[in-house]
């Protein structure tokens, strides 16, 4: 095919003009100059990248600058990123649009992340890669500005929504892309409607889990790479959720997929070092939990109820006191009142709390940065007086702050302060590998999302050894989970990544669900164990089952 | 380039410029200048501030930029092939060594009859998905239509000056710029047509390929949507094989005949 020929003669004009006015003249040696500066930024051959040789203090690792490059040369520009938690996504983002930038393949850029990365992405892409990358905070950014950062949301939303779809983007990078897997939704049907040459989709969930979400994240990338919707049923589906001609789709997603996982970057990875501490109640939190019962036996609540409740009471009373006071308040009525009574009574009644004396006793021993994670704001608040109490500053962090106060706690206590108490949301999409210790204070009942917690500092850029300590209560709901997770499944010491792979081979996604249908319908003690060890066993199962199956597909590279 | 061109490069920039060059402890590893009024406001980027001086009237502070090119030295900006200051002073140095007009300066008075080049220095560029670039240096005599490729290294090894030298007069131009500029468009226009089309072939077959995907993707449907017709446009983007001509700079040289040995000469 014969190339267009294009000659740039819009500067004609001004060098007429120069010569017909006699200059003004540039220097000799400016002249010169100007030469060897195009001289500098000539990119001699298709291949290879540049970018690595013009980023000196970046040192990205081997298996991020190949990923840059497989995606340029072999992908032309249109990829799945899928690379395990923690191995540096948006270093090996940051490289591809590097080098489409050098080479002047790309100028226009647009960044989609969830709101609560914006200001990352921002920072990452300008200090480390000197891309001028700015969050969108204007309108007129988004025509103003070459390279913009924002969260979908703000994108899909009037009045940005029709500026954005009118931009010719060169490249479009969407994070947590694995959110755009139902093609119903505003957010699929905006991104497919945006004008791409370019495109990248960073996840890191892998998304076997169901056949059609790969179909309709693939054809976000590349419509008809695997067929119409219609065939890919016919040809890779066979019921809901069996595969058909796996090996042949795996081939296929894997020409448009990069997918790192850790123990092939061939990284020294820090030591996961887990401890697991189980707290006996005190004799007045041992009353308030098991008075809890009665509510369920006089039908005041249901079984789920008193398992929320129950888990409430496990990390704090003032946790429990938010849900109890609810219920209270809708069952309200004279007869009950003497059975809340003493429920309320003896709730009072508890002067400490045994978990947080022991959080108190760790965060001494330990005399270094510690993240406490609870499920609950009112932990939260209480954790925050008590440590306070002791002597020990700390900040909060929760999903629900804006991007610049998390910015803002994180920088304290990177800098100011011992203790960061973060909920469940703010779990995901924040870097703190220069802390090491992690002291779960109460137990997520989804695997994942114990992983995401250990996911913030067990990354790329953790020089030390990662401490993992996990509180439960004895006795309790707590204690079984801990069993399941610590025990039964040696969730810790798992490789990130092995378990989102065991789970969706064994279409478990909804851990938490099942481990909260088992409590809540089993009768006695011994059902729950005799339940959970099924579960494990399951799981367990799965984990040889794939571990055969890697050691045995150790030669060949899928 | 390496640290050491670059520290050339500025050097020869921030001279030429007129700023001054101060002394530093290792001029090996440092290079520290204060700017003149020109340069802090093309480099510095700080309109308000100038607004303001020359507003009051007051005398103006340039900035001093104190560049280092390497980590033993602690102090000053740590700049490379990557960082963008030195990006901004390249961007700098284009702007201001766009057009140039020069007199070689003889060193023996064999004839003092100059003769009339136009100098075009361009970048070509090869884009599909992937890109690649190199420079063309052309001069064209103006009277003769000789025409030279690598022009500018042949201008680097001369001695050459703004005025026109003492006894010395130039010759009158046959050719037009405007003819000129097409003769060198025609010459390079036909070089390129010579050359290897395989990476275009690559490309093209590239781009079928996702095309036909496209195609059955929307096979069904009857008429078709304008995502289609978006997609199909953002694919030609992608891959659609193009040759781009840029200009770099672009001069009147008037320069001795014999500054040219006969082997450079190509006849056209």
């Amino acid at each position: 095919m014969k190339p267009i020929i294009h000659f740039d003669r819009s500067w004609y004009e001004s060098f007429f003009k120069h010569i017909e006015e006699d200059g003004p003249w540039a220097k000799s040696e400016l002249f010169s100059l100007a030469y060897l500066a195009e001289q500098e930024r000539t990119v001699p051959t298709f291949h290879g990248l540049i970018a690595p040789s013009r980023l000196p203090l970046l040192k990205p690792h081997p298996h991020q600058v190949e990923t840059a490059r497989i995606v340029i040369e072999e992908m032309h520009g249109k990829a799945i990123l899928a690379d395990e938690v923690g191995l540096g996504k948006t270093i090996e983002a940051g490289l591809i649009i590097k080098e489409y930038m050098i080479r002047g393949l790309v100028k226009k850029v647009l960044i989609l992340v969830p709101a609560s990365l914006v200001l990352q992405w921002v920072s990452e892409l300008n200090s480390k890669f000197y891309i001028p990358a700015v969050p969108q905070r204007k309108t007129y950014v988004w025509s103003q500005c070459d390279v913009v950062v924002s969260s979908i949301d703000t994108a899909k939303r009037e009045p940005h929504r029709d500026i954005v779809l009118d931009q010719d983007y060169d490249l479009i990078i969407i994070d947590e892309a694995h959110k755009l897997k139902n093609h119903k939704t505003k957010n699929y049907q905006f991104v497919q409607s945006l004008k791409k040459k370019f495109c990248l989709l960073l996840t890191a969930t892998p998304i076997q889990n169901r056949l059609s979400e790969i179909f309709y994240l693939v054809s976000l990338l590349k419509p008809g790479y695997l067929g119409d919707a219609e065939s890919f049923a016919k040809n890779y589906k066979s019921g809901s959720h069996a595969v058909r001609n796996e090996e042949k789709l795996k081939a296929l997603v894997n020409q448009v997929m990069v997918r790192n996982r850790r123990e092939d970057t061939g990284l020294r990875w820090p030591k996961r070092i887990v401890k697991a501490y189980d707290i006996p109640f005190s004799m007045a939190e041992k009353a308030f939990y098991d008075s809890l019962f009665e509510l369920k036996e006089r039908g005041l609540i249901q079984p789920f109820s008193l398992l929320t409740l129950q888990r409430e009471a496990c990390s704090s009373r003032e946790a429990a006191f938010t849900t109890l006071n609810k219920i209270y308040k809708e069952t309200a009525c004279p007869m009950n009142e003497r059975l809340w009574h003493p429920i309320f009574e003896k709730m009072n009644a508890i002067k400490q709390n045994a978990k947080a004396k022991k959080t108190l006793e760790l965060i001494q021993q330990i005399n270094d940065k510690v993240i406490i994670f609870t499920e609950y704001r009112a932990t939260q608040l209480f954790l925050q007086w008590f440590l306070k109490k002791n002597g020990i500053s700390s900040v909060p962090f929760n999903g629900g702050f804006k991007r610049s106060k998390k910015d803002w706690m994180r920088m304290l206590f990177q800098n100011k302060v011992q203790v960061l108490v973060a909920t469940e949301a703010g779990g995901e999409g924040i870097n703190l590998q220069f802390a090491s210790h992690l002291i779960n204070y109460d137990l997520p009942w989804n695997p994942m999302r114990i992983e995401q917690r250990i996911g913030r500092i067990h990354r790329l850029g953790q020089e030390k050894d990662v401490h993992i300590y996990n509180l439960a209560t004895r006795g309790t709901v707590e204690s079984h989970i801990l069993n399941l997770l610590y025990n039964k499944i040696h969730l810790f010491e798992q490789v990130i990544g092995d378990l989102d792979r065991i789970l969706t081979h064994i279409d478990l996604k909804d851990v938490d669900k099942q481990v909260a249908h088992i409590f809540e319908e089993s009768e006695s003690e011994g059902e729950i164990k005799v339940k959970l060890d099924n579960l494990s066993s399951v799981i367990n199962f799965e984990q040889n089952h794939l571990s055969e199956g890697d050691s045995h597909a150790a030669g060949g590279n899928s | 380039m390496q640290q050491a061109e670059i520290h050339d490069f500025l050097n020869r920039f921030f001279s030429s410029s007129e700023c001054e060059l101060l002394p530093v402890a290792d001029d090996h590893d440092q290079l520290k200048v204060k700017l003149t009024k020109a340069m802090d406001k093309l480099l510095m980027n700080r309109p308000f501030y100038w607004h303001y001086i020359e507003q009051i009237g007051a005398e103006p502070e340039t900035a001093v930029l104190n560049f280092r090119f390497s980590d033993r030295i602690q102090e000053g900006e740590f700049i490379h092939s990557g960082s963008p200051r030195l990006h901004q002073i390249l961007d700098a140095s284009e702007k201001m060594g766009r057009y140039i007009r020069m007199y070689q300066v003889l060193a023996n008075k064999l004839s003092p009859a100059l003769e009339p080049w136009l100098c075009i220095n361009m970048k070509i560029s090869y884009q599909c998905d992937l890109k690649k670039d190199r420079i063309c240096s052309m001069g064209l005599q103006l009277i003769n239509g000789t025409m030279i490729e690598g022009f500018q290294s042949v201008l680097n090894t001369l001695h050459l000056s703004q005025k026109l030298p003492d006894y010395c007069y130039t010759l009158r131009p046959l050719i037009t710029i405007k003819s000129g500029l097409a003769r060198i468009e025609h010459f390079i226009e036909s070089e390129l047509q010579k050359e290897n089309f395989e990476w275009a072939d690559h490309a093209a077959t590239r781009w079928d390929k996702d095309l036909q995907l496209l195609n059955a993707f929307y096979e069904h449907q009857e008429e078709k949507p304008e995502r289609y017709v978006q997609e199909k446009q953002a694919l030609k983007e992608q891959y659609q094989p193009q040759i781009k001509v840029t200009l770099i700079n672009a001069g009147l040289f008037f320069l001795q005949s014999a500054a040219f040995l006969p082997d450079l000469i190509k006849d056209h």
